[in-house]
C-alpha cells in the first residue's frame, strides 16, 4: 500500500472541493446569465403565463392539446401563433370554440380581457410569434383617416366590404363585420390573419399603416350618415328593398284611397 | 256663390247634346253649408296653411340650419359623428315632404270630399272609321301616288335608289366612323402595363399602390396577399386597368402542390413563381372585377361579382361559379437588387375577360 | 279723349273672347274638360311613373349645372375628410362637391336617385297590372310596345346615370358592362373599343354616357311618353266591367274638375314621398365607395335593383364557354345579352300572339279580371317568379351572408329555383284562378253566405244564403257572369260600392233614438 500521509489526502479533498466549486460557480454564472429556456421548460413561465396555463388547462387543451402542439381532426398547434392572435379569437368569443363548423363566429367572450392576455402570455412564451405592439385598447397614436381608407379599400373591402359590414366567402365561410371590434382586435386579426383572412405583416402594414387603417375603421363605425338612415349600408339592394316595401306600398295605399276599388 | 240649378241643368244639356257626355248622377256629399261640409272646409284649409308653413320653416332651414362652418375661412370641416349639419338633409326632406303632403292631401281631400260625388257616361266612338270615309282617303292616297307619277316614269324609280343608299350610307358612315375603333392594331388585349418592350427592353418592378415602393419578397407573410402595379408611369392609374395583380405567399406545401400542377397540367407557368411566392392577374377572367377575396387557408380566391372561385394551388383554375378560363400567372423573379420583377407579359394570354377572336391559350 | 274704363269683372271673358277668336279654342276646350275618365286605384299606377319623370328632370337639372362628366384626375381638397388628398376623376370630385359643399346638394342628388327607381318600380307594377288586366289588346298593342320600349329606355338612362359619379360600385358594373359588350360574337370586340374609344375604361365615357343621360335618352323619353300618354287620352282609358259600363263608353268622372284634382293631388303625394325618402333615407353614399379604380371592389357589390335581376343571371350561368374552330362564344353572352334580348322581344310580341291563340280579332276596351284568363294570369305568375329568382340572385352574397347559408348553395338554390318555380308558380296560380271562378258561379248560383245558421226540425245545420236573383224551388238562381266582381259579403251588395263607411276599421253608427224605444218597448213582459 502506497503511503498516504495526511497532507496528501487533505490536498485531494481540497481539490475535489475546489472544483465542485468551480462547478457551482460555473454553473450559478451560466444560469444566472444565459437567456430563459424555450419551450419544454416547465419551471421558467412568468406569473401572468402560469395563470394563463391554468386556463388552458380547462378551456383549450381539449382541441388544442398538451403544450399546445394541437389534436389531428380538431385544432391546430399554437406553437408560434403569438399572444396577438391568442388575445384576439379570446376577446372576441371566438375561443373556446363551441362547436367545429365552416366558420367561427364572434359571441359574447367566455373569458374576459385580463384572462385573454394571461392565455396570450402563455401561449407567447410557449412557442413565440407576432404580438401587439401596445397594451391599452385604444391605438397609441391617431391614424391618417384618409390613407387607412386607401389602405381600407385595396385590401379590406373586398371581403368586409366597403361599409366594414362584412361579406360572405365561398361555402359557408365569411368575413365578419367589423362594427364591434376594438382597435386592438383590429390591430391584432390584420397582424395574424386569423382562419381565412389574409397575415397582413408589419412588412407589409407597417404599424403606423395599421393604426392609419384602424383610424379609418373607427370612423366608418362612429359617423352618422349626412343623407339620413343609412339603411344599414347594404348598398342598392336594401334600396330596391325600401323602395318597393315602403314607397311603392304607401303609394299604393295612397291609390287605394284616392280611387278606390271596383 | 252656391252651385246653381240653372246653371248645370244648361252644361248638363249641352255636355249630352254637342259632346256626347252623360252625366247620370250628381249629387252633393254634404248639404250645402251644413256643419259636416263646414268641418271639412276647416280641414282642408288647416292643411293649406300647414304646408305653407312647412314651406317656411324649409326655406329656413335651408338658409340658416348649420351646414357651413362659418368661422372656418377655407371651407367647412367635415364632422365625423354626431353634429347638427348631419341633420341638413333630413330635415330639409322632412320639411319639403311635409309641405308637400300636406298640399297633397288638401287637394285630394277637396276633390274627394267637397266636390259633388258624379257618375258621367261618354261613348267611346272607337272602332274603324265610317266605310265612305276609308274609302275617300284610300282614294286620295292612290291618286297621290299617280300625281307623283312614280309607278310610270321607272326611270326615276330606279334613280331614287342612289341618294337613298348614298345618303344613308352617309349618315351612317359619319357616326359609325367616327366611334370605331380598332381594337387590334394597337392590340389592346395582349398587352399590359408588365410588357418589357414597352419599357424599354427591361423587366417591370412590381409596385405598391403609391406607384413608387418596389415590392422584396421579405414584404409578404406566410398566407399573405398584396395588391401589385407596374412600376411605369401611371402603372396604378386607370390608363392600366388590366394590370393589377395578386401576389401571394403559398404556405411551403401549398406551393410544392402548385409546382406539381404546373408541371403536370400547365406548363406555360413553368417558372412563374419566385420560391414560394405566386402572383395571377387580379381582373377575373369572366366579366372583369377583381377577384380578390384571397382564403388562405383554402387556396381559393373568390370574386365578388358573380362568385366564381379559383384555386390558387392549380393554376388559378376556375372550381365553381362561372368563369371558365384560369386566370392568367404573372411570371417574376427576384432581381440583383432583391426586388420583384415580372420577366414577361403573362406569357402573351390574354387577362380579362374572353371574346370572340381570343387566341388560344 | 274718353280714358276706356278697364272693366275687372269682364276680364276673364274679354280674355277668352280674345283667345278664341284667334285660335277657336271654345268647342275643343270644353271637350277636354268634359272629357270622361273611368276611375279606379290600379290606374293610377302608370301616373307615378310619369310623376316620378317629371322630378327626374327638375332634379336632373339642378344636379347637371353642378357636375362635370370628366375623367381628368384631380386631388381632393373638399370638405370630406376621409378623401382629402386622394386622388380621383373630376366627375367624382364634382359629385363629391354636390353631396358636401353645395347648399341642398345632397338632398338633390337622393331624391334624383329615389325618383330613378321609383319611376322604374311603378314601370314594372304598371306593365304587370296592364299585362294582368289584358289592357295590351286590341286597339293597344302599340302602346304595350312603347311601354316596353320605355322600360328599357329608363333601365340604360339608369345605369348611365349612376356610372356618372365614377364611384368605385358603379365602376365595378362599367368593368361589367363592358365585358358584356366584350363577350358579343364576331364584333364585341370592336363594339368595345369602339364605345370607350380604346380599352377600358378610356377618358371618354363619362362624357359620352353624360351626353346620352342628360339630352338623348331624355329626349326619347320624353316624346315616347307623350305618344304613350297621347294615345290613352285619344282611345280613352280602358275600364273595368261593371253597372252600366260597356265595352263601347266610358263610366267615370269628368277630367276636370274632378280627375284633374286626384291626378294633381297624386303628383303632390309622389313628390312628398320622393322628397321624404330623399331626406330621410341615405341612397348611394358614394364617398364611403371611394372613387373608381380598377384594383378595388367591395363585397356585395350589386347594380341598381333594375338591373339586380342581370347580376342574378351572370351569377346563376354555369361555366359553359364555346369553343370551335378558333373562336369563343363567353358564358356571359347568354344571361346578359340573349336573356335580356328575348325578354325584350318576346313580350312585344305577347299580344298577337296571344290573339291568335285565343282567335280574337275584336276590339276590347273593356278589363279582364285576372281569374277570368287563368293561362295568362299563370304565364305571367311564372314570369314573375322567373323574375325574382333572378334579382334575388343578384343579392345572393348579401342574403347568404346575414342569413347563415353557405353561397355555394345559394348559388344552387338558384339555379334549381330558375327551372324548377316558375312552372310550379304556374300551375298554383292556375288552379288558384279557376277555383276563384268556381267560387264567382256558386255565389251567383246560391247567394251570398250570410253566416246565420239555422237548425232544421230534422237535425240539420244549414247556412242561409241571400239570393242575388230570384231563386227556383232548389235555392238556384240562373246568373250569369259577366266579368265584373260577384258581391261575396251582405255588406257588398248594391251596385255602388261598400254600404258601410271605413276604411280599415268600419264606421258604425248609433242607431237613431226612436228606433231604440221601439226595441225596448217590444222587450216589455207583458
Amino acid at each position: 500500500m502506497v503511503s498516504r500521509s495526511p497532507s496528501r489526502i487533505r490536498r485531494r479533498a481540497i481539490a475535489a472541493l475546489r472544483m465542485l466549486a468551480a462547478l457551482v460557480l460555473a454553473g450559478g454564472i451560466y444560469a444566472l446569465v444565459s437567456p430563459g429556456a424555450q419551450a419544454n421548460a416547465p419551471g421558467s413561465l412568468s406569473a401572468a403565463a402560469e395563470e394563463g396555463k391554468a386556463l388552458y388547462n380547462n378551456y383549450c387543451i381539449t382541441c388544442h392539446g398538451n403544450n399546445a402542439q394541437g389534436v389531428e381532426g380538431r385544432g391546430p398547434s399554437l406553437i408560434g401563433v403569438g399572444s396577438a392572435a391568442v388575445e384576439f379569437q379570446v376577446e372576441t368569443g371566438r375561443m373556446p370554440a363551441t362547436a367545429q363548423g365552416a366558420q367561427i363566429d364572434r359571441k359574447p367572450p367566455q373569458l374576459n380581457s385580463d384572462q385573454a392576455r394571461q392565455l396570450g402570455q402563455y401561449i407567447q412564451e410557449l412557442g413565440g410569434g407576432p404580438q401587439v405592439p401596445f397594451s391599452g385598447e385604444r391605438s397609441p397614436t391617431q391614424g391618417n383617416i384618409a390613407h387607412g381608407g386607401e389602405l381600407f379599400r385595396i385590401n379590406c373591402s373586398s371581403c368586409h366590404a366597403f361599409s366594414a359590414g362584412g361579406g360572405a366567402l365561398s361555402s359557408g365561410k365569411f368575413a365578419p363585420p367589423l362594427n364591434e371590434s376594438t382597435d386592438r382586435q383590429l390591430y391584432a386579426a390584420m397582424l395574424t390573419g386569423p382562419q381565412n383572412m389574409p397575415v397582413f405583416g408589419d412588412n407589409q402594414l407597417s404599424p403606423q399603416d395599421k393604426f392609419d387603417v384602424i383610424a379609418y375603421v373607427q370612423n366608418l363605425n362612429t359617423d352618422n350618415d349626412p343623407g339620413g338612415w343609412g339603411l344599414g349600408r347594404f348598398g342598392p339592394t336594401t334600396e330596391g328593398v325600401a323602395i318597393f316595401l315602403f314607397g311603392m306600398v304607401v303609394l299604393g295605399f295612397a291609390a287605394l284611397w284616392i280611387a278606390g276599388k271596383s | 256663390m252656391s252651385i246653381s240649378n240653372e246653371r248645370f241643368e244648361f252644361v248638363r244639356q249641352g255636355a249630352k247634346e254637342r259632346d256626347d257626355v252623360e252625366i247620370v248622377h250628381y249629387e252633393l256629399q254634404y248639404p250645402l253649408g251644413s256643419r259636416q261640409e263646414k268641418r271639412v272646409v276647416r280641414f282642408v284649409s288647416g292643411l293649406f296653411l300647414l304646408s305653407g308653413l312647412a314651406s317656411v320653416v324649409f326655406v329656413a332651414c335651408y338658409i340658416w340650419w348649420p351646414f357651413t362652418n362659418f368661422p372656418a375661412v377655407t371651407g367647412w370641416e367635415y364632422e365625423p359623428g354626431n353634429s347638427w349639419m348631419k341633420g341638413y338633409t333630413p330635415i330639409l326632406g322632412l320639411t319639403l315632404g311635409i309641405a308637400l303632403a300636406a298640399f297633397g292631401f288638401a287637394v285630394l281631400v277637396w276633390g274627394k270630399k267637397l266636390l259633388p260625388h258624379e257618375i258621367v257616361l261618354q261613348d267611346r266612338h272607337d272602332g274603324a272609321s265610317d266605310p265612305a270615309e276609308r274609302k275617300l282617303t284610300g282614294s286620295t292616297l292612290q291618286f297621290m301616288g299617280e300625281e307623283m307619277g312614280l309607278s310610270r316614269r321607272p326611270l326615276l324609280k330606279v334613280a331614287l335608289l342612289a341618294p337613298a343608299g348614298g345618303l344613308g350610307l352617309a349618315a351612317a358612315a359619319l357616326p359609325i366612323g367616327m366611334l370605331m375603333k380598332d381594337p387590334h392594331h394597337p392590340d389592346v388585349f395582349l398587352h399590359t402595363g408588365w410588357d418589357p418592350q414597352a419599357n424599354g427592353g427591361k423587366f417591370v418592378h412590381l409596385v405598391r399602390e403609391d406607384g413608387e415602393t418596389k415590392i422584396r419578397p421579405e414584404d409578404i407573410s406566410i398566407g399573405g396577399q398584396i395588391t401589385a402595379f407596374p412600376g411605369i408611369p401611371g402603372g396604378t392609374t386607370n390608363k392600366h386597368a388590366d394590370s393589377p395583380v395578386l401576389l401571394i405567399r403559398l404556405r411551403q406545401n401549398d406551393a410544392e402542390a402548385l409546382r406539381a400542377n404546373i408541371e403536370k397540367g400547365y406548363p406555360i407557368n413553368r417558372g412563374g413563381m419566385a420560391g414560394d411566392l405566386v402572383a395571377y392577374s387580379k381582373i377575373c377572367t369572366h366579366a372583369g372585377c377583381p377577384a380578390s377575396l384571397y382564403e388562405q387557408q383554402s387556396n381559393r380566391l373568390l370574386c365578388p361579382c358573380h362568385q366564381s372561385q379559383f384555386l390558387i394551388t392549380d393554376n388559378a383554375r376556375p372550381i365553381f361559379g362561372p368563369a371558365t378560363r384560369r386566370l392568367p400567372m404573372l411570371p417574376i423573379v427576384v432581381d440583383e437588387e432583391g426586388f420583384l420583377v415580372a420577366t414577361s407579359d403573362f406569357n402573351g394570354i390574354p387577362v380579362g375577360p374572353a371574346f370572340w377572336e381570343k387566341p388560344e391559350a | 279723349m274718353k280714358r276706356r274704363k278697364f272693366d275687372m269683372k269682364q276680364l276673364p271673358a274679354s280674355t277668352a273672347g280674345a283667345i278664341d277668336d284667334r285660335y277657336k279654342v271654345a268647342t275643343p276646350l270644353r271637350s277636354l274638360l268634359n272629357k270622361v275618365f273611368p276611375d279606379h286605384w290600379t290606374f293610377l299606377l302608370g301616373e307615378i311613373a310619369l310623376f316620378s319623370f317629371i322630378i327626374l328632370l327638375l332634379t336632373g337639372t339642378f344636379l347637371a349645372l353642378f357636375f362635370e362628366p370628366s375623367s381628368q384626375e384631380v386631388t381632393y381638397q373638399g370638405s370630406y375628410v376621409p378623401l382629402r388628398d386622394v386622388h380621383m376623376s373630376r366627375a367624382y370630385e364634382t359629385a363629391l362637391n354636390l353631396s358636401f359643399d353645395v347648399r341642398g346638394g345632397l338632398i338633390m342628388r337622393q331624391m334624383h336617385h329615389w325618383a330613378a327607381l321609383l319611376f322604374m318600380a311603378a314601370i314594372v307594377i304598371h306593365m304587370a297590372r296592364v299585362f294582368f288586366t289584358g289592357a295590351f289588346r286590341k286597339p293597344r298593342e302599340l302602346n304595350w310596345i312603347l311601354g316596353l320600349t320605355m322600360f328599357w329606355l329608363g333601365f340604360l338612362e339608369g345605369f348611365a346615370g349612376y356610372s356618372l359619379p365614377d364611384d368605385a360600385l358603379s365602376g365595378t358594373g362599367l368593368r361589367i358592362a363592358s365585358a358584356i359588350v366584350l363577350s358579343i360574337p364576331v364584333v364585341g370586340s370592336w363594339l368595345l373599343t369602339s364605345l370607350f374609344d380604346g380599352e377600358f375604361p378610356g377618358e371618354i365615357i363619362l362624357e359620352r354616357f353624360y351626353i346620352l343621360h342628360v339630352f338623348l335618352l331624355p329626349l326619347l323619353l320624353l316624346a315616347l311618353v307623350t305618344v304613350h300618354v297621347g294615345l290613352v287620352i285619344v282611345q280613352k282609358h280602358t275600364q273595368w266591367a261593371g253597372p252600366g259600363r260597356t265595352n263601347h263608353n266610358v263610366v267615370g268622372e269628368r277630367w276636370f274638375p274632378r280627375y284633374i284634382i286626384k291626378q294633381g293631388g297624386f303628383f303632390m303625394l309622389v313628390f312628398a314621398l320622393i322628397a321624404l325618402m330623399g331626406g330621410l333615407f341615405q341612397i348611394n353614399p358614394i364617398w364611403l365607395f371611394g372613387p373608381y379604380e380598377a384594383a378595388v371592389v367591395s363585397a356585395g357589390s350589386q347594380p341598381d335593383w333594375y338591373v339586380m335581376f342581370l347580376d342574378g343571371s351572370s351569377r346563376l350561368m354555369p361555366a359553359w364557354e364555346i369553343r370551335a374552330f378558333g373562336y369563343t362564344v363567353p358564358p356571359l353572352f347568354w344571361p346578359t345579352i340573349v336573356l335580356p334580348g328575348l325578354l325584350t322581344v318576346l313580350p312585344m310580341f305577347y299580344p298577337f300572339f296571344e290573339a291568335r291563340l285565343r282567335k280574337d280579332k275584336a276590339a276590347h276596351n273593356l278589363l279582364d279580371r285576372p281569374r277570368d284568363v287563368p293561362d295568362r294570369t299563370g304565364l305571367g305568375a311564372a314570369g314573375i317568379a322567373f323574375y325574382l329568382v333572378l334579382a334575388f340572385s343578384g343579392g345572393n352574397d348579401i342574403i347568404a351572408d346575414k342569413f347563415y347559408i353557405s353561397l355555394n348553395a345559394m348559388t344552387w338554390a338558384g339555379r334549381i329555383g330558375l327551372l324548377v318555380l316558375p312552372p310550379l308558380a304556374y300551375y298554383v296560380t292556375r288552379r288558384i284562378c279557376l277555383g276563384l271562378q268556381q267560387h264567382d258561379r256558386q255565389v251567383l248560383a246560391h247567394g251570398v253566405e250570410t253566416g246565420i245558421i239555422r237548425l232544421l226540425p230534422d237535425g240539420r245545420f244549414v247556412e242561409i244564403h241571400q239570393p242575388l236573383a230570384q231563386p227556383d224551388g232548389h235555392g238556384h238562381a240562373e246568373l250569369p257572369y259577366v266579368g265584373a266582381p260577384v258581391p261575396k259579403k251582405m255588406n257588398r251588395l248594391g251596385a255602388l260600392g261598400p254600404a258601410i263607411k271605413g276604411f280599415f276599421v268600419p264606421i258604425e253608427e248609433p242607431a237613431p233614438k226612436e228606433k231604440k224605444a221601439e226595441i225596448t218597448k217590444e222587450k216589455e213582459p207583458v
